[in-house]
């Protein structure tokens, strides 16, 4: 699922600088191949004797749902994928794992979905096996489909009570009109709850995105690169490649400030949640790497507004700035726990006014410096095992198809200046292009 | 598979305690590591607070890692952090309390020199104060009560388990303790126990020995003190099901039960009992009887687990956090939101799940290959120095080897006998202790003390016949309620 904890992440990998790092930012060696079906695969020996993460990106996420009604669609594949072949039943492949001892998941968000499988590195070839026969021949029932929709609910209705759920919801239908970014990766509360119906449509998703095109492999750790690209031909050379493109709608563009008051069904604190429009994930463009220096600037615990807010006057309990990682234009995202209801208004100007701020005077280039130098320790101290490797890899793969556009992006961090910072500030924070949700009680 | 992940982790670990500066460092050395980590754990935890005064420590504990040192304001504290992305968090638990950190290599120095003001040398600031209190509060308030269910429900459990008991609060207190706190409450207490008599040193990473002498000297500033001890007495005896409802508007319910273990990772039928747990609902996996049961064949929710001690997930991973050890522990299931239709149904459902596993035993394939199972699984538990850090930690508060060694130790010979005997003595389905969030509590605690025919709600018809089958039995199974001690309380009320 799309979380808040994976953008943080993302926020913290996104940069460094220049000066002490001269060429390459990603500290390791990454390997390449394609298959002829359209299939890649990223391989980075790595010293963790013994362990191996072993990832698969599909960049399919809540974003290819495009017809009405099938929202979520996504989001069940990742639960129906274990859900077994005629060679391994579900049982069978889940005994395999657990005989392995092997940590086994997945996760899907707007762009992606990704399984994950950390393990013995002598079991490669296992793995392999066992992933490659499920994403080739998956098969199961209609009952299995039903019951694992019941599953679904049950996600839905553990976050039930989660404001970011609620304030998601919100500010998608708000912010978007047309695009598929309209709904959350879990989709409408209404389609969950059709999905036992859907078995039909079920299997053309999987006919349509469980393709070798769509997919890359990424292998992390105590592996020999000619072996695993060996075993991979062995096991997914005889894949099918797929001929389905989405259409993707087009999301108009925004002409005038959008404000929705939502009432969660219980007492609150109130949330405060705007989402500014902003562009597609793009690695070489000036203007996404200076959103991301932004948010630091902005909101880090350093920051003269979080300073205010949080230290000082105590009108918050926290408050973030984000700038996501997404294939389409999507939204800035703030976010505030305001700790009175008659404070809304007074957090929101503050917020407006440190903007404001940024818009009109420069940022000092110490202050740029120290945020590029936290963002490239931030990184570094994250990249201690094979899986959050793995983890950093699948988002620059799964939004951008290739894994240098990590470099790529380290390399326009690094160009940024004073003015760049200045110039987007300006020509992305303005009102036209804002969304506000506030979220306040609504229930005893 | 090979143990090479466990030889090379166990090579590089070594304990000093140089009783002359009594001060004790578990070293934990990797030579080509650039990032060198801490865990600092002070012997310290809510068994420590004062009647009236719950919540003290988490709050001290707060207050050293997010108030500033000396002259320096946490400000200004933030401001020389942030260059350098030094983080300190800290975990506050019922007995220890642990400040972690993880630094490059290239900025140890200048880390380290704020960090071990920030131990030895607090400000504890008003302002700051008031600031974490308030923060504390909103997190029962508006976090607990309101917005998560599930820990609601776990949270209440841990109090309803250890009622009369030094563990019976949760660490972040209560709101009218909270409220009764002031800045010299923590103050004190700060002086009293975060003293060099209850500290250990955790550090990993390529250290020097210079580095680790300096380490000691610095934090030989702290008061010496003397050892914290305070008695455990026995939890209270659970008769039959005592349940707790925590009323509150909800489309689904959430459901935790329990009932304290007599025993922790120091006994050797904690491995016997670690299999038999792991069969019945291990963490987030597809392993537990429970998880394939219930979400697998009926697709009641999105989980079902068991534990057979306190268990906190580690971010977003499906392992636990450590540096959380305790001298008594429990066992509990989590049954993850249930529509409340199926709420009642769920409930015998999991009790009679526990019930067979003890009158029938593990069966002798799922035994081998659940053995087989920890045995690897448990290697990837300790992936990063600062997790292996932490599990040696608490490997010697338990007084145990290497807790993942002796996992390796004694697994291989455990026998199926062992595992069986150590159900029927550790585990019961009939005095325990159930908590449930839910919405209509008094119609339900009527159905539960009748025991009203509960059948499953399902979304679709196509279900398999021997699931219907085994249905029929489930919607009846009879649950003893203690009537006298059913409770319905409402969540805006709890931990007040």
């Amino acid at each position: 699922m799309n979380k808040l904890k994976m953008l943080i992440l993302f926020l913290t990998i996104t940069g460094l600088q220049m000066n002490l790092y001269s060429q390459k930012f990603f500290p390791y060696e990454i390997k390449e191949h394609s298959l002829l079906n359209g299939l890649k695969v990223i391989v980075v020996p790595y010293n963790s004797p013994g362990v191996v993460a072993y990832y698969t990106v599909v960049r399919t996420g809540s974003r290819n749902e495009v017809e009405p009604g099938k929202t979520g669609f996504a989001h069940f594949f990742e639960h129906m994928m274990f859900r077994g072949t005629e060679k391994y039943s579900d049982v069978e492949y889940n005994r395999i794992l657990k005989l392995l001892g092997a940590d086994s998941n997945a996760w899907t968000s707007n762009d992606q979905t990704v399984y994950h499988i950390v393990a013995s590195a002598d079991a490669l070839e296992t793995i392999i096996d066992i992933e490659s026969d499920r994403f080739k021949n998956l098969k199961y029932s209609k009952e299995q489909f039903q019951t694992e929709a019941g599953a679904i609910l049950g996600e839905y209705n553990k976050s039930a009570m989660n404001p970011f759920q609620i304030l998601n919801e919100e500010m998608q239908k708000l912010a978007f009109t047309t695009h598929t970014y309209r709904h959350t990766t879990i989709g409408f509360l209404e389609d969950i709850k059709d999905m036992p119906n859907q078995y039909e449509y079920s299997l053309q998703f999987f006919d349509r995105y469980y393709r070798p095109e769509y997919c890359t492999i990424i292998v992390v750790g105590d592996v020999n690169f000619n072996k695993v690209i060996y075993l991979i031909e062995k096991y997914y050379g005889d894949w099918k490649k797929g001929a389905f493109t989405p259409n993707i709608p087009v999301e108009p563009e925004q002409k005038e400030e959008r404000i929705k008051d939502a009432k969660a069904p219980y007492k609150t604190l109130p949330y405060l949640y705007i989402g500014y429009k902003v562009p597609a994930f793009d690695s070489k463009s000036k203007e996404i790497a200076a959103l991301n220096v932004i948010s630091e600037l902005l909101f880090s615990e350093t920051s003269e507004l979080y300073q205010k807010l949080v230290l000082d006057e105590k009108l918050v309990d926290f408050i973030s700035g984000e700038m996501p990682m997404d294939r389409d234009p999507s939204l800035f995202r703030i976010f505030a726990r305001i700790k009175k209801d008659e404070d809304i208004e007074k957090v929101k100007l503050e917020i407006f006014n440190a903007i404001d701020k940024l818009k009109n005077e420069t940022v000092s280039p110490k202050k740029l410096n120290d945020v590029l130098s936290n963002m490239k320790y931030s990184f570094l101290h994250s990249l201690d095992n094979p899986d959050a490797i793995a983890s950093t890899l699948a988002y620059y793969v799964s939004v951008t198809g290739y894994p240098q556009s990590l470099d790529e992006f380290y390399s326009t961090l690094n160009s940024l200046t004073p003015d760049d910072i200045q110039n987007t500030a300006k020509k992305i924070f303005v009102k036209e292009k804002r969304n506000i949700v506030t979220l306040t009680s609504g229930g005893n | 598979m090979k143990n090479s992940i466990l030889v090379i982790i166990s090579l590089a670990i070594f304990t000093m305690n140089l009783s002359a500066q009594k001060i004790k460092v578990t070293a934990l050395k990797i030579e080509d590591s650039p990032i060198v980590s801490f865990r600092i754990q002070f012997r310290v935890g809510s068994i420590n607070e004062p009647k009236g005064k719950e919540g003290l420590n988490l709050l001290t504990a707060k207050l050293i890692a997010e108030g500033g040192y000396g002259e320096v304001t946490y400000k200004e504290m933030l401001q020389k952090l942030y260059p350098i992305a030094g983080k300190i968090r800290v975990t506050a638990d019922k007995e220890v309390t642990t400040f972690i950190a993880d630094i490059h290599k290239d900025n140890l120095e200048k880390f380290w020199n704020i960090f071990e003001q920030v131990l030895t040398n607090p400000r504890m600031d008003e302002n700051d104060f008031v600031r974490l209190k308030d923060l504390q509060m909103n997190y029962i308030k508006n976090t607990l009560r309101r917005e998560n269910d599930e820990n609601l429900g776990k949270a209440y459990l841990q109090t309803m388990i250890y009622e009369d008991h030094p563990y019976g609060w949760i660490e972040a207190g209560k709101i009218s303790s909270l409220k009764a706190i002031t800045l010299n409450d923590v103050k004190n207490f700060y002086k009293q126990f975060y003293t060099q008599a209850n500290l250990t040193v955790g550090l990993a990473g390529n250290l020097s020995n210079e580095f680790i002498a300096k380490v000691k000297r610095d934090l030989s500033k702290l008061p010496k003190g003397k050892p914290n001890t305070v008695k455990l007495p026995k939890p209270k005896k659970i008769e039959n099901i005592e349940v707790t409802l925590i009323e509150k508007k909800t489309p689904s319910t959430a459901i935790s039960f329990g009932y304290p273990i007599e025993i922790t990772r120091s006994n050797k039928d904690y491995y016997a009992l670690m299999v038999a747990n792991s069969y019945l609902g291990e963490h987030r996996t597809f392993n537990g009887i429970l998880m394939n049961k219930m979400r697998g064949d009926r697709g009641l929710n999105y989980g079902d687990y068991s534990y057979i001690e306190n268990f906190i997930q580690d971010g977003g991973s499906t392992f636990p956090i450590p540096n959380i050890p305790r001298r008594q522990q429990y066992f509990s299931v989590w049954i993850r939101p249930v529509v409340n239709a199926n709420r009642h149904f769920s409930l015998r459902m999991a009790i009679r799940e526990i019930e067979n596993l003890i009158k029938n035993g593990i069966p002798e394939k799922d035994f081998q290959e659940t053995k087989q199972f920890l045995l690897n699984y448990s290697k990837l538990w300790v992936q990063t120095q600062s997790r292996r850090l932490g599990y040696l930690m608490d490997s010697e508060f338990y007084g145990t080897g290497y807790f993942i060694d002796e996992i390796a130790k004694r697994l291989p010979s455990l026998t199926k006998k062992e595992v069986d005997d150590a159900i029927k003595k550790y585990l019961n389905y009939q005095n325990i202790k159930v908590v449930m969030v839910t919405e209509g509590a008094n119609e339900f605690a009527s159905d539960l003390i009748s025991n009203k025919v509960s059948p499953i709600t399902y979304q679709h018809s196509n279900i398999s016949q021997h699931i219907l089958d085994e249905d029929r039995y489930i919607q009846k199974y009879p649950l003893k309620i203690n009537e006298k001690k059913l409770k319905i309380v409402k969540a805006e009320e709890v931990f007040e």
